[in-house]
């Protein structure tokens, strides 16, 4: 029997209240969430520490200048929940992120899904919201 | 086989998701539900590792197993406190709209404390000793003393602390705990309190795997009725907790604007 339609259905209902856990807890509105970008990098470093997680990622931008993302993630407890590991991500590996930006401008962004050299998609966990990109 | 059983659960778990329009993570885990039990259980033993229920963090959850809590009502402040205090709530939810939140305790890595810790943003793990309850949150690696049958100091002897000091006593299977010395900027829902403020908890069981919290918050300063709202808290079965040193938060506050703003570009 085929569930694809019903769990297209509970992603839908995902997303809808994704929102809910995070309200008492830490505004993401510093982030754009409408203009999500995807960035392929080198990891120059991966902290793995509350509050947050933090992945400095170098890549180039379209412009062909070097740039380092401060990319926020959750943090370890919620991501061990949703089968991240702290060794996962180290300095030099290749990965693409799909990440909200800084509304400011400025290189940092909160992440919405990383996709690491094996080829394995990660989300950052209910509160910080699925991509909308692909 | 296995995995058809897994299937269905994920039907089962999305299926209470629908009927209550909560949650945010669909079916991560897997694993089997806790069910409301007729079994006889421990009535007054807290020991273990819960989260909220519902938790639409990422937790396994069911919400046809108990009622479901509602949230909790504005708090009754009386009349003079409150144009300041929704004018500070309106300043919040405008910076927000503006995409310039303002900075607040997590940013500068303190703890919830109470009552707000018992909100359990993360899982939390209960100790019972017959002198003690002990109650540890996740987030924050916060630490809360409950003690049994213990005498609450007077109010002007109680040191202001982000847990306070707490005394619980037994009525009939509900366990029933006193709270007063809490800093007064620490706050719950942004409500200002007094020294007089006490939280008065009342923690039963409901099945083997669930308790509430009915959380009655009272300030003759400040407030002109009792305030109060329930937590339900969900077991998770075998859950180790993780530690938790708010070490680095790359967001700060700007000291100028108090704006929430965050360290880049590999700083």
């Amino acid at each position: 029997m085929n569930r694809k339609p019903f769990a297209a259905l509970c992603a839908l209902l995902s997303l809808l209240f994704a929102s809910n856990a995070a309200v008492a807890h830490h505004s993401f509105a510093m982030f754009d969430h409408e203009h999500q970008i995807k960035v392929t990098g080198t990891v120059k470093e991966f902290r793995w520490q509350n509050p947050h997680v933090y992945i400095e990622l170098g890549s180039t931008d379209a412009k062909g200048e070097a740039r380092i993302w401060t990319i926020e993630c959750a943090n370890p407890g919620i991501l061990n929940r949703i089968g991240w590991k702290f060794n996962m991500i180290k300095p030099e590996d290749k990965i693409t992120v799909i990440i909200a930006p800084l509304r400011t401008g400025e290189p940092g962004a909160l992440l919405k899904q990383v996709t690491l050299a094996d080829g394995r998609k990660f989300g950052n966990g209910g509160p910080a919201g699925p991509p909308n990109i692909e | 086989m296995h995995h058809s059983i897994a299937k269905r659960l994920i039907r089962v778990t999305c299926a209470a998701m629908l009927a209550t329009a909560v949650g945010s993570v669909c079916a991560q885990e897997t694993g089997p539900l806790p069910k409301a039990s007729a079994q006889k259980f421990d009535r007054r033993d807290f020991t273990g590792t819960w989260d909220r229920y519902p938790q639409s963090i990422d937790s396994r959850r069911d919400p046809s197993v108990v009622p479901l809590p509602t949230d909790a009502p504005p708090p009754p402040l009386k009349p003079q406190y409150q144009a300041a205090f929704d004018a500070a709530v309106k300043k919040i939810a405008d910076a927000n709209a503006r995409g310039e939140p303002i900075a607040n305790g997590y940013t500068a890595c303190q703890p919830d404390g109470m009552p707000t810790m018992m909100m359990a943003m993360f899982p939390m793990e209960v100790l019972q000793s017959g002198k003690q309850v002990t109650i540890i949150q996740e987030a924050y690696n916060q630490v809360r003393r409950i003690y049994m049958g213990g005498q609450l100091p007077a109010v002007d002897d109680a040191e202001p602390g982000f847990w306070g000091h707490s005394v619980g006593k037994w009525d009939g299977d509900t366990l029933v705990v006193d709270t007063i010395g809490i800093k007064d900027y620490v706050r719950f829902r942004n409500a200002p309190h007094s020294a007089e403020m006490r939280i008065h908890e009342r923690i039963r069981k409901l099945t083997p795997d669930h308790f509430e919290n009915t959380v009655t918050v009272t300030d003759p300063v400040y407030l002109t009725a009792p305030w109060s709202w329930k937590w339900v808290y969900q077991r998770r079965p075998n859950y180790k907790m993780y530690e938790y040193v708010c070490e680095e938060n790359r967001e700060y506050a700007d000291p100028v604007t108090g704006a929430q703003r965050m360290k880049t570009g590999g700083n």
